[in-house]
């Protein structure tokens, strides 16, 4: 009997320093098996965002920069321009691309950029400690916001692929999920077609991906599973929000 | 080598940096000394420094009226047009010299005063220096005519070469500004007003090769460090 | 090639170009938009990249990433948009990529005004971002030597492997000089194989690059910033630049000044020197790494009684210049700094009344 399941070559051997129950790494391993399957590792340049992801550059084994908190859009954008052969992806969480890189994720969106952004949705500041994110849910608890999101205060979560869509500029907009096995798929293939899009020099991709922090919700990996499709999902609903087909 | 004939309303476009202002600044002088009544506006909004209110004590003390902002304004970084300019279009002096901003950037503003233009003889005067940027060739300086003339609206109607390497001109400087104005002319049928030469190369120079009247300079717009009229 | 007349700005532009530089990233301010302008005309003339970012904060990781790739790489901004740029700034030296960063400066602090300044020395040559680095920072004083030290920067900043800054003030760009570009500058950048993120592909390796400046363990971080700090030695050793200026005479005062400022100060010496008084001047052409040596050693020349700092700022250089004079003479401060450049005359007054006191 062959072999069925191995490592993607695009990951190193390292051991990841998620947390049990965190979906980063499924998405990483998704990425990585894109990466692969399109041939592209040794052309690749990612950019590693501030957040929990910051040392992606451990774990992808390709050329990988490391940027400041949200500016891994306009370091992309430096990549591409000068390096047009190049792959490029970014790999963001939610306070990085949704609060303080709002201004470069938009404008690089906005101009085309040929690069690929793979957006990480757990609605929750996770590397500095489960502050209140720009797509934290109503009523749901963080250190910043410990009687729950005041929505008089600190508005409504903000949906970046509805957001992103909204510009004029041909794109791929795709918002996906890894909560349950039945989404992976999906998942990895709107990825693979972002690539895809890239690699023709087509347009600017962005694939969001609705993922879990057990840690800073405070739950059990299980409990967090349900909570994110129960809470999370119905507020970002999966789907294709935008091809440059259109 | 003639005499300058300008009157009405001149105005002053070219490449950014063709030395517009000074060019109009020592026309001024130049016709002011003639005994001719000159007036002279600052349409200059790109530019943030050597711009004609950097010569309008001088401006003042030779008895030329300058058109300018409002002094507050006089260093903002906002394209401020006075009001007067409108007025003084359609009340033209004798000689009314209007300095633009460089480029076709710089006479956009032209097309906003259209209004005051309307059934009036405008002279709009190209400057030309072959020893800048974009406009070493017959070719530059016929892009950047069309490109002034799609911004401001207007058409150009006369050719002026200042040749100038600032401190460092030479009177081979002077002919080559004159053969590409006069191959300019020739090709576009658009008249040669005048070249310009410093006063103090003038005695090096053979006038008897120029067709067109020679303007004499003696520079205005200085940095710090040099004397301003010499 | 014969000399052309260019503004300041535009010079700096082809300059790049000249070095090899095809990739400039900008965001317009007063007064250095003539850079950009200049180069939204020339980079598609020469199949370069010119790219309008949407803040001069998304400008710096623009240079950053391109940086990164190993590519030769240039912005030009003024002092608020530079002080935007610091963040990067501080992210680019921590991950030791070459990069070209220009400020011509105007009047601070916030947004000041549109005049010349040299209010963003301490900014340059003291930090501006966070952390422990330092930018090499050239002052040229006039269009010619804006563009030799633009052209020498993109050398210096693959030697030293980090970013260098250009500082001029508003006239520099703005003023219009005969220049002549230099025909034998060799554009070939260094091999950047070791370190680059320019794709395995590209290198023909199977090892990868990082281009990263985060190190959580205390001693790689030590080591990290010891590796910088060897780099900033060797520039105090082997790139330290100035000019003297009647310093063969016996000077009653010392000037030290540089970029405008300095040019007004040549004029003032030579006025003063026809009248029969000796004034000497260093001009700083590099501020960092500082003429410490120069500066302190014409300090001490015997008939120099008074060291002055003259700068369009409210005193920042003279704090370096003190530095370096350690107590031989007494050090002051003498200049402007909201738009005005003292004239030649302002500054014979001052010495003057320096000597009299």
């Amino acid at each position: 009997m062959g072999k069925t399941f191995s490592k993607p070559e695009a990951l190193t051997d390292a051991h990841t320093h998620y947390c049990p129950g965190c979906t980063h790494g499924i998405v990483h391993r998704l990425v990585a098996e894109v990466i692969d399957e399109l041939g592209i590792r040794k052309n690749t340049v990612g950019i590693a965002p501030v957040g929990c992801a910051v040392m992606a550059y451990n774990y992808f084994d390709c050329d990988f920069q490391e940027a400041a908190h949200g500016r891994a859009p306009a370091m992309a954008t430096g990549i591409k321009r000068v390096r047009p052969d190049l792959m490029a992806f970014t790999y963001q969480g939610d306070g990085d691309l949704a609060s303080i890189g709002m201004g470069e994720i938009v404008h690089a969106a906005n101009r085309g950029e040929k690069f690929t952004t793979i957006f990480i949705n757990n609605a929750i500041y996770g590397m500095t400690g489960g502050q209140m994110a720009p797509t934290t849910m109503p009523g749901q608890r963080a250190t910043t916001a410990p009687e729950g999101r005041d929505v008089e205060k600190t508005g409504m979560p903000i949906r970046m692929c509805e957001l992103l869509s909204s510009l004029a500029t041909p794109g791929y907009i795709s918002r996906q999920t890894v909560l349950k096995p039945k989404y992976v798929n999906k998942a990895k293939k709107a990825i693979k077609k972002a690539f895809e899009y890239q690699m023709e020099n087509r347009c600017y991709s962005f694939v969001e991906i609705v993922s879990t922090c057990p840690t800073n919700w405070g739950m059990t990996p299980l409990d967090a599973l349900k909570w994110a499709e129960d809470t999370l999902l119905p507020y970002y609903p999966l789907g294709e929000f935008k091809t440059p087909e259109e | 080598m003639g005499k300058i004939e300008l009157k009405g309303t001149v105005i002053i476009v070219g490449n950014y940096g063709s030395g517009k202002t000074e060019t109009a600044v020592n026309l001024a002088f130049h016709m002011k000394a003639a005994g001719i009544d000159v007036r002279v506006a600052d349409l200059d909004l790109v530019n943030p420094y050597f711009r004609t209110r950097e010569a309008r004590h001088i401006l003042f003390e030779k008895g030329i009226n300058v058109v300018l902002p409002e002094e507050k304004y006089m260093h903002a970084d906002l394209p401020i047009l006075a009001p007067q300019v409108a007025g003084l279009i359609r009340n033209p002096a004798e000689l009314t010299i209007l300095d633009a901003g460089g480029d076709d950037v710089g006479t956009t503003v032209l097309a906003a005063l259209a209004d005051s233009f309307v059934g009036r003889e405008i002279n709009l005067i190209q400057v030309v220096n072959p020893l800048r940027p974009f406009t070493e060739t017959v070719e530059g300086c016929k892009r950047i005519q069309g490109e002034i003339e799609a911004s401001s609206k207007l058409k150009i109607t006369g050719l002026v070469s200042n040749a100038n390497l600032i401190d460092e001109t030479t009177p081979d400087i002077i002919y080559k500004g004159y053969e590409l104005i006069q191959e300019l002319s020739h090709q576009t049928g658009i008249r040669v007003e005048f070249i310009t030469a410093h006063e103090k190369l003038l005695p090096e120079l053979d006038l008897s090769r120029f067709d067109t009247p020679v303007l004499p300079i003696l520079r205005q717009l200085v940095p710090p460090w040099k004397k301003p009229g010499l | 090639m014969a000399k052309v007349l260019m503004k300041g700005n535009e010079a700096i532009g082809e300059a790049a170009i000249r070095a090899g530089c095809k990739n400039y990233f900008a965001y317009p301010i007063t007064p250095q938009s003539e850079v950009a302008e200049y180069l939204a005309k020339r980079m598609p003339e020469v199949d370069g990249v010119f790219v309008q970012g949407e803040s001069e904060v998304a400008v710096g990781y623009m240079i950053f990433g391109a940086a990164g790739c190993g590519e030769r790489v240039m912005t030009t901004s003024s002092s608020p948009g530079v002080s935007l740029m610091s963040e990067a700034i501080s992210y680019i030296a921590g991950a030791r990529c070459p990069a070209v960063f220009v400020n011509i400066m105007r009047g601070g602090p916030g947004l000041g005004g549109i005049l010349p300044s040299q209010g963003d020395y301490f900014q340059a040559t003291k930090g501006g971002g966070h952390g422990d680095y330092r930018l090499l920072v050239m002052a040229p004083e006039g269009v010619q030597e804006a563009v030799e030290m633009t052209m020498k920067a993109f050398d210096l900043a693959e030697k030293y492997r980090g970013p260098v800054m250009i500082l001029g003030d508003g006239l520099i760009g703005q003023m219009m000089e005969p220049v002549e570009f230099p025909e034998d500058f060799d554009a070939t950048p260094m091999n950047n194989d070791d370190w680059a993120t320019s794709g395995m592909d590209t290198r023909k390796t199977d090892k990868r690059n990082l281009v990263k400046s985060l190190f959580l363990d205390p001693k790689a971080l030590n080591d990290h910033n010891l590796l910088l700090k060897a780099g900033y030695d060797r520039m105090r050793q082997e790139e330290v630049r100035y000019e003297g200026y009647n310093t063969d005479s016996e000077y009653k005062i010392l000037i030290v000044s540089y970029g405008t400022m300095s040019r007004v100060c040549k004029t003032a010496i030579d006025t003063m020197k026809e009248e029969g008084l000796e004034i000497g001047m260093v001009r700083p052409q590099t501020l960092f790494p500082f003429p410490e040596q120069a500066v302190h050693d014409a300090a001490a020349k015997e008939s120099c009684s008074h060291v002055v700092s003259i700068e369009l700022s409210m005193g920042q250089m003279v704090e370096d210049v003190d530095r370096c004079v350690k107590g031989q003479r007494p050090v002051t401060w003498y200049g402007e700094c909201g738009g005005d450049i003292p004239t030649p005359e302002e500054i014979i007054d001052h010495i003057k009344s320096l000597l009299k006191n």
